[in-house]
Protein backbone atom coordinates (compact mmCIF):
# COMPACT_ATOMS: atom_id res chain seq x y z
CA UNK A 1 0.00 0.00 0.00
CA UNK A 2 1.58 3.36 -1.07
CA UNK A 3 0.59 6.47 1.35
CA UNK A 4 -0.55 9.50 -0.37
CA UNK A 5 -0.37 12.34 1.64
CA UNK A 6 1.92 11.29 4.83
CA UNK A 7 1.44 14.69 6.35
CA UNK A 8 -1.63 14.11 6.67
CA UNK A 9 -2.29 10.66 7.57
CA UNK A 10 0.99 11.79 10.35
CA UNK A 11 -1.24 14.68 11.14
CA UNK A 12 -4.87 12.52 11.75
CA UNK A 13 -2.35 10.31 13.72
CA UNK A 14 -3.10 6.91 11.52
CA UNK A 15 0.66 6.29 10.22
CA UNK A 16 2.37 4.11 13.50
CA UNK A 17 5.22 6.47 13.84
CA UNK A 18 2.95 9.00 14.45
CA UNK A 19 0.87 7.13 17.13
CA UNK A 20 4.28 5.98 18.51
CA UNK A 21 4.89 9.73 18.90
CA UNK A 22 1.53 10.73 20.41
CA UNK A 23 2.08 8.16 23.22
CA UNK A 24 5.22 8.98 24.03
CA UNK A 25 4.29 12.89 24.31
CA UNK A 26 1.41 11.47 26.96
CA UNK A 27 3.70 9.37 29.01
CA UNK A 28 5.93 12.42 29.58
CA UNK A 29 3.70 14.39 30.03
CA UNK A 30 2.01 12.37 32.70
CA UNK A 31 5.21 11.95 34.42
CA UNK A 32 5.71 15.41 34.55
CA UNK A 33 2.50 16.58 36.20
CA UNK A 34 2.29 13.76 38.81
CA UNK A 35 5.98 14.78 39.22
CA UNK A 36 4.69 18.29 40.00
CA UNK A 37 1.46 17.09 41.93
CA UNK A 38 1.43 14.09 42.91
CA UNK A 39 -2.29 13.44 41.90
CA UNK A 40 -3.81 15.12 44.72
CA UNK A 41 -5.93 18.30 44.54
CA UNK A 42 -3.72 19.78 47.23
CA UNK A 43 -0.39 19.55 44.74
CA UNK A 44 -2.69 21.62 42.39
CA UNK A 45 -3.68 24.12 44.30
CA UNK A 46 0.15 24.55 45.94
CA UNK A 47 1.15 25.08 41.87
CA UNK A 48 -0.92 28.31 42.02
CA UNK A 49 0.96 29.86 44.72
CA UNK A 50 3.60 30.45 43.12
CA UNK A 51 1.88 32.78 40.22
CA UNK A 52 -0.29 34.47 42.83
CA UNK A 53 2.43 34.87 44.80
CA UNK A 54 3.85 36.93 41.94
CA UNK A 55 0.44 39.06 41.35
CA UNK A 56 0.59 40.04 44.97
CA UNK A 57 4.16 41.32 44.85
CA UNK A 58 4.29 43.45 41.81
CA UNK A 59 0.83 44.69 42.63
CA UNK A 60 2.18 45.98 45.58
CA UNK A 61 5.34 47.05 44.32
CA UNK A 62 3.75 48.67 41.03
CA UNK A 63 0.22 49.48 41.76
CA UNK A 64 -0.09 50.08 45.34
CA UNK A 65 3.55 51.83 45.59
CA UNK A 66 4.63 53.32 42.54
CA UNK A 67 0.50 54.04 41.86
CA UNK A 68 0.61 52.50 38.56
CA UNK A 69 -2.56 52.34 37.11
CA UNK A 70 -4.10 50.04 34.35
CA UNK A 71 -6.56 50.35 31.63
CA UNK A 72 -10.19 49.98 32.79
CA UNK A 73 -12.04 46.36 31.82
CA UNK A 74 -14.51 46.37 29.19
CA UNK A 75 -17.34 46.77 31.34
CA UNK A 76 -15.36 50.42 33.12
CA UNK A 77 -15.68 48.93 36.56
CA UNK A 78 -12.63 47.59 37.36
CA UNK A 79 -9.29 49.04 37.15
CA UNK A 80 -7.42 46.12 38.95
CA UNK A 81 -3.57 46.77 38.00
CA UNK A 82 -3.49 43.07 39.61
CA UNK A 83 -5.90 41.95 37.14
CA UNK A 84 -3.94 43.77 34.11
CA UNK A 85 -0.91 41.69 35.52
CA UNK A 86 -2.50 38.72 36.13
CA UNK A 87 -3.35 38.21 32.19
CA UNK A 88 -0.25 39.52 31.37
CA UNK A 89 1.94 36.85 33.67
CA UNK A 90 -0.47 33.71 32.50
CA UNK A 91 0.71 33.60 28.98
CA UNK A 92 4.57 34.65 30.58
CA UNK A 93 4.88 31.67 32.48
CA UNK A 94 3.77 28.98 30.09
CA UNK A 95 6.90 30.92 27.75
CA UNK A 96 9.42 30.91 30.42
CA UNK A 97 8.12 27.56 32.43
CA UNK A 98 8.88 25.79 29.05
CA UNK A 99 11.91 27.61 28.07
CA UNK A 100 13.48 26.45 31.19
CA UNK A 101 11.65 22.94 31.23
CA UNK A 102 13.40 21.83 27.89
CA UNK A 103 16.44 21.89 29.26
CA UNK A 104 15.34 20.05 31.81
CA UNK A 105 13.36 17.69 30.22
CA UNK A 106 16.35 16.95 27.74
CA UNK A 107 18.01 16.08 30.40
CA UNK A 108 15.93 13.43 31.85
CA UNK A 109 16.37 11.34 28.86
CA UNK A 110 19.23 11.74 27.12
CA UNK A 111 20.51 8.97 29.24
CA UNK A 112 17.79 6.94 28.31
CA UNK A 113 18.38 7.50 24.55
CA UNK A 114 21.86 6.00 24.60
CA UNK A 115 20.32 2.80 25.23
CA UNK A 116 16.90 2.86 22.91
CA UNK A 117 15.97 5.03 20.49
CA UNK A 118 12.90 7.26 20.48
CA UNK A 119 12.14 10.82 18.85
CA UNK A 120 13.71 12.85 21.70
CA UNK A 121 11.30 15.47 20.86
CA UNK A 122 8.49 13.99 22.64
CA UNK A 123 9.90 14.28 25.90
CA UNK A 124 10.19 17.80 25.24
CA UNK A 125 6.75 18.19 23.63
CA UNK A 126 5.40 15.97 26.35
CA UNK A 127 6.49 18.45 29.51
CA UNK A 128 5.38 21.70 27.13
CA UNK A 129 2.11 19.65 27.26
CA UNK A 130 2.05 19.21 31.00
CA UNK A 131 3.50 22.75 31.46
CA UNK A 132 0.01 24.34 29.52
CA UNK A 133 -2.10 21.52 31.79
CA UNK A 134 -0.93 23.47 34.95
CA UNK A 135 -0.97 27.06 33.48
CA UNK A 136 -4.81 26.11 32.35
CA UNK A 137 -5.43 26.20 36.01
CA UNK A 138 -4.30 29.74 36.30
CA UNK A 139 -5.95 30.75 33.55
CA UNK A 140 -9.11 29.24 34.84
CA UNK A 141 -8.42 31.41 38.38
CA UNK A 142 -8.15 34.41 36.17
CA UNK A 143 -11.09 33.73 34.34
CA UNK A 144 -12.91 33.01 37.57
CA UNK A 145 -12.14 36.37 39.05
CA UNK A 146 -12.94 38.01 35.70
CA UNK A 147 -16.61 36.21 36.13
CA UNK A 148 -16.75 37.86 39.36
CA UNK A 149 -15.94 40.70 38.35
CA UNK A 150 -18.93 40.48 35.06
CA UNK A 151 -16.17 40.92 32.69
CA UNK A 152 -16.46 38.20 30.48
CA UNK A 153 -17.27 37.97 26.75
CA UNK A 154 -16.84 34.86 23.80
CA UNK A 155 -13.56 36.55 23.26
CA UNK A 156 -12.27 34.13 25.95
CA UNK A 157 -11.90 31.94 23.09
CA UNK A 158 -8.79 33.91 22.24
CA UNK A 159 -6.88 33.33 25.32
CA UNK A 160 -5.96 29.22 25.33
CA UNK A 161 -4.80 30.63 21.45
CA UNK A 162 -2.82 32.82 23.23
CA UNK A 163 -1.36 30.40 25.87
CA UNK A 164 -0.54 28.14 22.53
CA UNK A 165 0.97 30.15 20.49
CA UNK A 166 3.28 31.51 23.80
CA UNK A 167 3.88 27.62 23.97
CA UNK A 168 4.86 26.82 20.43
CA UNK A 169 7.34 30.01 20.64
CA UNK A 170 8.90 28.83 23.71
CA UNK A 171 9.13 25.30 22.67
CA UNK A 172 11.16 26.41 19.47
CA UNK A 173 13.63 28.24 22.04
CA UNK A 174 13.26 24.92 24.03
CA UNK A 175 14.37 22.87 21.63
CA UNK A 176 17.31 24.93 20.42
CA UNK A 177 18.40 25.74 23.81
CA UNK A 178 18.13 22.10 24.73
CA UNK A 179 20.97 20.76 22.08
CA UNK A 180 23.18 23.31 23.57
CA UNK A 181 22.88 23.00 26.54
CA UNK A 182 23.83 18.93 26.69
CA UNK A 183 27.17 19.95 25.88
CA UNK A 184 27.32 23.43 27.41
CA UNK A 185 25.82 23.20 30.75
CA UNK A 186 26.38 27.08 31.50
CA UNK A 187 23.47 27.64 29.28
CA UNK A 188 20.39 26.70 31.41
CA UNK A 189 22.46 29.55 33.68
CA UNK A 190 22.78 32.00 30.70
CA UNK A 191 19.05 31.05 30.04
CA UNK A 192 17.47 32.28 33.14
CA UNK A 193 19.60 35.07 33.16
CA UNK A 194 18.25 36.51 29.67
CA UNK A 195 14.95 35.57 30.63
CA UNK A 196 14.27 37.41 33.82
CA UNK A 197 15.34 40.19 31.28
CA UNK A 198 13.29 39.59 28.71
CA UNK A 199 10.36 39.93 31.64
CA UNK A 200 10.71 43.19 31.55
CA UNK A 201 11.27 43.79 27.75
CA UNK A 202 7.27 43.05 27.74
CA UNK A 203 4.90 44.78 28.76
CA UNK A 204 3.63 42.92 31.53
CA UNK A 205 4.27 45.05 34.70
CA UNK A 206 3.21 48.48 33.02
CA UNK A 207 1.58 48.99 30.23
CA UNK A 208 2.72 49.96 26.66
CA UNK A 209 1.91 53.49 26.24
CA UNK A 210 3.79 54.65 28.93
CA UNK A 211 6.98 53.18 27.38
CA UNK A 212 8.93 56.23 25.69
CA UNK A 213 10.17 56.62 22.47
CA UNK A 214 13.73 56.91 23.03
CA UNK A 215 15.54 56.92 25.96
CA UNK A 216 19.66 56.38 26.11
CA UNK A 217 19.82 56.92 22.23
CA UNK A 218 17.41 53.56 22.06
CA UNK A 219 14.22 53.23 20.38
CA UNK A 220 12.71 51.45 23.82
CA UNK A 221 9.24 51.70 22.54
CA UNK A 222 10.12 50.10 18.72
CA UNK A 223 12.17 47.40 20.97
CA UNK A 224 9.17 46.81 23.00
CA UNK A 225 6.49 46.45 20.18
CA UNK A 226 9.47 44.23 18.15
CA UNK A 227 9.71 41.74 20.87
CA UNK A 228 7.75 38.42 19.60
CA UNK A 229 6.09 38.12 23.18
CA UNK A 230 4.50 41.57 22.37
CA UNK A 231 1.57 40.32 20.41
CA UNK A 232 0.84 37.35 22.13
CA UNK A 233 0.38 39.23 25.24
CA UNK A 234 -1.36 41.52 23.25
CA UNK A 235 -3.97 39.15 21.59
CA UNK A 236 -3.92 37.64 26.24
CA UNK A 237 -4.71 41.26 26.95
CA UNK A 238 -7.52 41.64 24.46
CA UNK A 239 -9.17 38.57 24.88
CA UNK A 240 -9.31 38.34 29.27
CA UNK A 241 -9.32 42.20 29.52
CA UNK A 242 -10.40 44.53 27.53
CA UNK A 243 -12.96 41.50 25.96
CA UNK A 244 -12.65 42.66 22.45
CA UNK A 245 -11.32 40.54 19.38
CA UNK A 246 -7.74 40.28 18.89
CA UNK A 247 -6.14 43.00 16.16
CA UNK A 248 -5.82 40.96 13.15
CA UNK A 249 -1.65 41.60 13.28
CA UNK A 250 -1.03 40.83 16.48
CA UNK A 251 -2.39 37.71 16.22
CA UNK A 252 -0.67 37.20 12.64
CA UNK A 253 2.35 38.59 14.22
CA UNK A 254 2.41 36.05 16.75
CA UNK A 255 1.42 33.22 15.15
CA UNK A 256 3.82 33.46 12.36
CA UNK A 257 6.38 34.26 15.10
CA UNK A 258 5.25 31.09 16.78
CA UNK A 259 5.18 28.39 13.88
CA UNK A 260 8.14 29.80 12.54
CA UNK A 261 10.28 29.41 15.63
CA UNK A 262 8.91 26.48 16.36
CA UNK A 263 9.66 24.91 13.15
CA UNK A 264 13.03 25.98 12.77
CA UNK A 265 13.77 24.76 16.35
CA UNK A 266 12.18 21.40 15.94
CA UNK A 267 14.21 20.95 12.67
CA UNK A 268 17.62 22.11 14.47
CA UNK A 269 17.09 19.61 17.38
CA UNK A 270 16.34 16.36 14.84
CA UNK A 271 19.31 17.20 12.98
CA UNK A 272 21.28 17.43 16.08
CA UNK A 273 19.71 15.20 18.66
CA UNK A 274 20.86 12.28 17.37
CA UNK A 275 24.44 13.27 17.99
CA UNK A 276 23.25 13.63 21.46
CA UNK A 277 22.99 9.76 21.50
CA UNK A 278 27.06 9.47 21.31
CA UNK A 279 27.85 11.43 23.98
CA UNK A 280 29.87 9.51 26.05
CA UNK B 1 14.33 -9.74 1.77
CA UNK B 2 16.21 -10.31 4.72
CA UNK B 3 15.08 -8.52 8.30
CA UNK B 4 18.09 -6.75 9.18
CA UNK B 5 20.42 -5.27 5.84
CA UNK B 6 23.34 -3.97 6.58
CA UNK B 7 25.15 -2.26 3.74
CA UNK B 8 28.88 -0.70 3.14
CA UNK B 9 28.18 0.73 7.04
CA UNK B 10 31.04 2.17 8.45
CA UNK B 11 30.71 4.41 12.06
CA UNK B 12 33.01 7.55 12.97
CA UNK B 13 32.90 8.05 16.71
CA UNK B 14 34.16 11.73 17.43
CA UNK B 15 36.25 11.69 20.57
CA UNK B 16 37.28 14.94 21.94
CA UNK B 17 39.77 14.69 25.16
CA UNK B 18 39.13 17.14 28.13
CA UNK B 19 35.99 18.34 25.93
CA UNK B 20 35.26 21.45 27.12
CA UNK B 21 31.72 21.75 28.90
CA UNK B 22 30.65 25.16 29.45
CA UNK B 23 30.64 28.21 27.32
CA UNK B 24 33.29 29.52 29.56
CA UNK B 25 35.54 26.54 28.74
CA UNK B 26 35.14 26.96 25.65
CA UNK B 27 36.03 30.34 24.95
CA UNK B 28 39.02 30.21 27.51
CA UNK B 29 40.22 27.04 25.23
CA UNK B 30 39.37 28.38 21.86
CA UNK B 31 41.46 27.27 18.73
CA UNK B 32 42.93 24.57 21.80
CA UNK B 33 40.66 21.54 21.39
CA UNK B 34 42.05 18.21 21.48
CA UNK B 35 39.25 16.11 18.43
CA UNK B 36 40.02 12.16 17.41
CA UNK B 37 38.05 10.04 15.60
CA UNK B 38 37.74 6.58 16.43
CA UNK B 39 36.44 4.27 13.44
CA UNK B 40 34.57 1.71 15.48
CA UNK B 41 33.23 -0.03 12.42
CA UNK B 42 34.79 -0.06 8.67
CA UNK B 43 33.13 -1.64 5.61
CA UNK B 44 30.64 -4.01 6.98
CA UNK B 45 28.07 -5.27 5.20
CA UNK B 46 25.54 -8.10 6.30
CA UNK B 47 22.19 -9.34 5.47
CA UNK B 48 20.13 -11.69 8.56
CA UNK B 49 17.58 -13.63 7.20
CA UNK B 50 14.21 -13.55 8.66
CA UNK B 51 13.37 -15.92 11.30
CA UNK B 52 17.25 -16.70 11.57
CA UNK B 53 19.42 -16.57 14.69
CA UNK B 54 22.63 -14.52 14.36
CA UNK B 55 25.76 -14.46 16.66
CA UNK B 56 28.48 -11.91 16.86
CA UNK B 57 31.55 -12.70 18.06
CA UNK B 58 34.77 -10.61 18.31
CA UNK B 59 37.59 -9.13 21.12
CA UNK B 60 36.58 -6.29 23.09
CA UNK B 61 36.25 -3.09 21.49
CA UNK B 62 35.61 -4.86 17.96
CA UNK B 63 32.79 -3.26 17.18
CA UNK B 64 29.73 -6.01 18.18
CA UNK B 65 27.80 -3.28 20.30
CA UNK B 66 28.23 -0.35 18.04
CA UNK B 67 26.49 -2.24 15.09
CA UNK B 68 23.78 -3.77 17.54
CA UNK B 69 23.36 0.17 18.38
CA UNK B 70 23.16 0.81 15.01
CA UNK B 71 20.29 -1.92 14.15
CA UNK B 72 18.40 -0.24 16.55
CA UNK B 73 18.47 2.80 14.96
CA UNK B 74 20.26 4.67 18.61
CA UNK B 75 23.16 6.14 16.48
CA UNK B 76 23.40 6.61 12.84
CA UNK B 77 25.90 5.47 10.48
CA UNK B 78 28.79 7.47 9.28
CA UNK B 79 28.50 6.13 5.72
CA UNK B 80 26.58 3.31 4.21
CA UNK B 81 22.88 2.36 5.17
CA UNK B 82 21.15 -0.34 7.87
CA UNK B 83 17.78 -1.17 7.32
CA UNK B 84 15.39 -3.40 9.84
CA UNK B 85 12.33 -4.66 8.79
CA UNK B 86 9.41 -4.72 11.29
CA UNK B 87 8.89 -4.14 15.01
CA UNK B 88 12.84 -3.95 17.02
CA UNK B 89 13.04 -4.74 20.46
CA UNK B 90 16.91 -4.41 22.03
CA UNK B 91 18.83 -5.31 25.33
CA UNK B 92 21.73 -3.57 24.98
CA UNK B 93 23.81 -3.64 27.92
CA UNK B 94 22.62 -3.28 31.79
CA UNK B 95 18.88 -1.44 32.37
CA UNK B 96 18.52 -0.91 28.31
CA UNK B 97 15.70 1.85 28.37
CA UNK B 98 14.76 2.23 31.60
CA UNK B 99 13.95 5.98 32.96
CA UNK B 100 16.09 5.64 36.52
CA UNK B 101 13.40 7.71 38.24
CA UNK B 102 10.40 6.07 36.78
CA UNK B 103 8.71 2.85 38.48
CA UNK B 104 9.20 -0.37 37.01
CA UNK B 105 5.45 -0.30 35.59
CA UNK B 106 5.84 3.31 34.13
CA UNK B 107 8.58 1.83 32.54
CA UNK B 108 7.46 -0.76 31.11
CA UNK B 109 4.73 0.92 29.96
CA UNK B 110 7.11 3.74 28.81
CA UNK B 111 9.07 1.27 26.65
CA UNK B 112 6.19 -0.12 25.23
CA UNK B 113 5.14 2.97 24.16
CA UNK B 114 8.49 3.37 22.34
CA UNK B 115 8.29 -0.06 20.45
CA UNK B 116 4.84 1.23 19.16
CA UNK B 117 2.83 -0.59 21.75
CA UNK B 118 -0.29 1.28 23.54
CA UNK B 119 -1.11 1.01 26.64
CA UNK B 120 -4.10 -1.36 26.42
CA UNK B 121 -1.60 -3.95 24.91
CA UNK B 122 1.28 -3.59 27.58
CA UNK B 123 -1.20 -3.67 30.38
CA UNK B 124 -2.53 -7.14 28.91
CA UNK B 125 1.42 -8.33 28.66
CA UNK B 126 1.66 -7.02 32.25
CA UNK B 127 1.52 -10.20 34.25
CA UNK B 128 3.63 -12.09 31.99
CA UNK B 129 6.17 -9.35 32.27
CA UNK B 130 6.10 -9.44 36.24
CA UNK B 131 6.22 -12.86 36.34
CA UNK B 132 8.98 -13.27 34.07
CA UNK B 133 10.97 -10.74 35.66
CA UNK B 134 10.89 -11.99 39.50
CA UNK B 135 11.03 -8.43 40.20
CA UNK B 136 7.51 -8.76 41.95
CA UNK B 137 6.01 -5.89 44.58
CA UNK B 138 9.07 -3.88 43.49
CA UNK B 139 7.46 -3.36 40.15
CA UNK B 140 5.82 -0.37 41.53
CA UNK B 141 9.62 0.65 42.87
CA UNK B 142 11.36 3.25 40.88
CA UNK B 143 14.20 1.39 38.89
CA UNK B 144 17.04 2.73 40.22
CA UNK B 145 17.05 1.23 43.37
CA UNK B 146 16.61 -2.36 41.55
CA UNK B 147 19.92 -4.67 41.70
CA UNK B 148 21.87 -5.17 38.51
CA UNK B 149 20.33 -8.46 37.70
CA UNK B 150 16.80 -7.49 38.75
CA UNK B 151 17.27 -4.64 36.27
CA UNK B 152 18.12 -6.54 33.48
CA UNK B 153 15.43 -9.11 34.30
CA UNK B 154 12.65 -6.61 33.60
CA UNK B 155 14.47 -5.38 30.81
CA UNK B 156 14.54 -9.22 28.88
CA UNK B 157 10.96 -9.76 30.09
CA UNK B 158 10.17 -6.46 28.59
CA UNK B 159 11.78 -7.61 25.60
CA UNK B 160 10.49 -11.26 24.74
CA UNK B 161 6.80 -9.94 26.20
CA UNK B 162 6.11 -7.62 23.39
CA UNK B 163 6.61 -9.79 20.52
CA UNK B 164 9.36 -8.60 19.01
CA UNK B 165 10.04 -9.53 15.29
CA UNK B 166 14.02 -8.84 15.75
CA UNK B 167 15.29 -9.14 18.80
CA UNK B 168 18.98 -7.47 19.73
CA UNK B 169 20.92 -9.34 22.66
CA UNK B 170 24.16 -7.95 24.02
CA UNK B 171 25.64 -9.88 26.20
CA UNK B 172 23.22 -9.26 28.82
CA UNK B 173 21.74 -12.57 30.17
CA UNK B 174 25.62 -12.85 31.70
CA UNK B 175 24.61 -11.06 34.75
CA UNK B 176 21.54 -12.88 35.58
CA UNK B 177 21.46 -15.83 37.83
CA UNK B 178 21.78 -19.63 36.29
CA UNK B 179 18.00 -20.06 36.63
CA UNK B 180 17.10 -16.89 34.74
CA UNK B 181 20.18 -18.12 32.17
CA UNK B 182 18.18 -20.80 31.55
CA UNK B 183 14.59 -19.05 31.51
CA UNK B 184 16.44 -16.10 28.73
CA UNK B 185 17.52 -19.33 26.71
CA UNK B 186 13.98 -21.03 26.58
CA UNK B 187 12.62 -17.44 25.90
CA UNK B 188 15.11 -16.91 22.93
CA UNK B 189 14.15 -20.37 22.05
CA UNK B 190 10.37 -20.08 21.37
CA UNK B 191 10.59 -16.75 19.85
CA UNK B 192 12.88 -18.04 17.54
CA UNK B 193 10.29 -20.95 16.78
CA UNK B 194 7.60 -18.08 16.04
CA UNK B 195 9.62 -16.82 13.57
CA UNK B 196 11.99 -13.88 15.14
CA UNK B 197 14.82 -13.08 14.40
CA UNK B 198 17.56 -13.28 16.73
CA UNK B 199 21.15 -11.11 17.15
CA UNK B 200 23.02 -12.26 20.18
CA UNK B 201 26.40 -10.70 20.61
CA UNK B 202 28.08 -13.06 23.21
CA UNK B 203 31.72 -13.87 24.05
CA UNK B 204 30.41 -17.18 25.19
CA UNK B 205 31.45 -19.29 21.94
CA UNK B 206 30.23 -22.46 22.91
CA UNK B 207 26.40 -20.70 23.03
CA UNK B 208 27.19 -19.16 19.89
CA UNK B 209 28.03 -22.48 18.52
CA UNK B 210 24.44 -24.34 20.11
CA UNK B 211 22.46 -21.85 19.14
CA UNK B 212 22.68 -19.91 16.25
CA UNK B 213 22.09 -20.54 12.22
CA UNK B 214 24.31 -18.41 11.00
CA UNK B 215 27.64 -16.06 12.98
CA UNK B 216 30.09 -13.44 12.43
CA UNK B 217 32.94 -12.48 13.40
CA UNK B 218 34.26 -8.44 13.85
CA UNK B 219 38.01 -7.63 14.78
CA UNK B 220 38.71 -3.91 14.78
CA UNK B 221 35.70 -2.46 13.10
CA UNK B 222 35.97 -5.05 10.05
CA UNK B 223 33.84 -8.36 9.59
CA UNK B 224 36.50 -11.21 9.25
CA UNK B 225 34.16 -13.34 8.32
CA UNK B 226 30.20 -14.38 8.51
CA UNK B 227 28.94 -17.52 7.69
CA UNK B 228 28.68 -21.46 9.53
CA UNK B 229 28.97 -20.58 13.30
CA UNK B 230 31.13 -23.51 14.02
CA UNK B 231 33.27 -22.41 10.87
CA UNK B 232 33.23 -18.86 12.25
CA UNK B 233 33.79 -19.58 15.94
CA UNK B 234 37.12 -21.70 14.91
CA UNK B 235 38.36 -19.04 12.80
CA UNK B 236 37.99 -16.58 15.66
CA UNK B 237 39.73 -18.71 18.03
CA UNK B 238 42.58 -19.49 15.67
CA UNK B 239 43.19 -15.94 15.34
CA UNK B 240 42.94 -15.60 19.95
CA UNK B 241 45.50 -18.73 19.97
CA UNK B 242 47.61 -16.23 17.07
CA UNK B 243 48.10 -13.50 19.28
CA UNK B 244 44.37 -11.44 19.59
CA UNK B 245 43.25 -8.53 18.12
CA UNK B 246 44.37 -6.08 15.36
CA UNK B 247 45.83 -2.66 17.01
CA UNK B 248 43.21 -0.58 18.37
CA UNK B 249 40.75 0.96 15.57
CA UNK B 250 42.82 3.91 13.61
CA UNK B 251 42.06 7.36 13.55
N1 LIG C 1 29.94 6.69 22.04
C1 LIG C 1 31.22 6.43 21.70
N2 LIG C 1 32.10 7.44 21.56
C2 LIG C 1 33.37 7.21 21.19
N3 LIG C 1 33.87 5.99 20.94
C3 LIG C 1 33.04 4.93 21.06
C4 LIG C 1 31.67 5.09 21.45
N4 LIG C 1 31.09 3.87 21.49
C5 LIG C 1 32.05 2.98 21.15
N5 LIG C 1 33.22 3.61 20.89
C6 LIG C 1 34.46 2.97 20.46
O1 LIG C 1 34.17 2.10 19.38
C7 LIG C 1 34.93 0.90 19.50
C8 LIG C 1 34.00 -0.30 19.48
O2 LIG C 1 33.25 -0.34 20.68
P1 LIG C 1 32.10 -1.41 20.96
O3 LIG C 1 31.44 -1.04 22.23
O4 LIG C 1 31.26 -1.53 19.77
O5 LIG C 1 32.95 -2.76 21.17
P2 LIG C 1 32.44 -4.22 21.53
O6 LIG C 1 32.82 -5.09 20.40
O7 LIG C 1 31.02 -4.20 21.91
O8 LIG C 1 33.33 -4.57 22.79
P3 LIG C 1 32.97 -5.47 24.10
O9 LIG C 1 33.19 -6.88 23.72
O10 LIG C 1 33.97 -5.01 25.10
O11 LIG C 1 31.57 -5.17 24.50
C9 LIG C 1 35.75 1.02 20.77
O12 LIG C 1 37.03 1.45 20.39
C10 LIG C 1 35.06 2.10 21.54
O13 LIG C 1 35.95 2.84 22.32
MG1 LIG D 1 29.99 -4.49 23.79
Amino acid sequence: MTVKHPGLRAALLLSPAARTGARLVRSFAERETKALYKRNLLGWLWSLLKPLTTVAVYSLVFGVIYRATAPSTANGQAEVFALYLFSGLVVWNVFNTIVNGSMRWMDGVSELRKKIYFPTETALIGGAAATLLQSSLEALVLVLIMAVLANVSWTLVFLPVAMLLAALFALGLGFAAAIVNARYRDIQHLTTIVLSVGFFMVPIVYTPDIVPERAYGLPVARLVELNPLNSVIAVTRDAVYFLEPPDIADLATAAAWATGVFVAGLAFFRRRSMAISEEP
Amino acid sequence: MPAVEVSDVSKRFRLELNRPTSVKEAVLRFGRRDVRHVWALRDVSLAIEKGSFFGLVGHNGSGKSTLLRLMAGIHRPTSGRITAQGRLSALLELGSGFHPELTGRENVFLNGAMLGLGRRQMAAAMENIIELSGVGDQIDAPVKIYSSGMYMRLGFSVAVNVEPEILLVDEVIAVGDEEFQQRCLQHMESLRSGGTTIVLVSHDTALVRELCDRAGWLDGGCLRSVGDPDEVVDAYLVHVADGGPEPAAGR
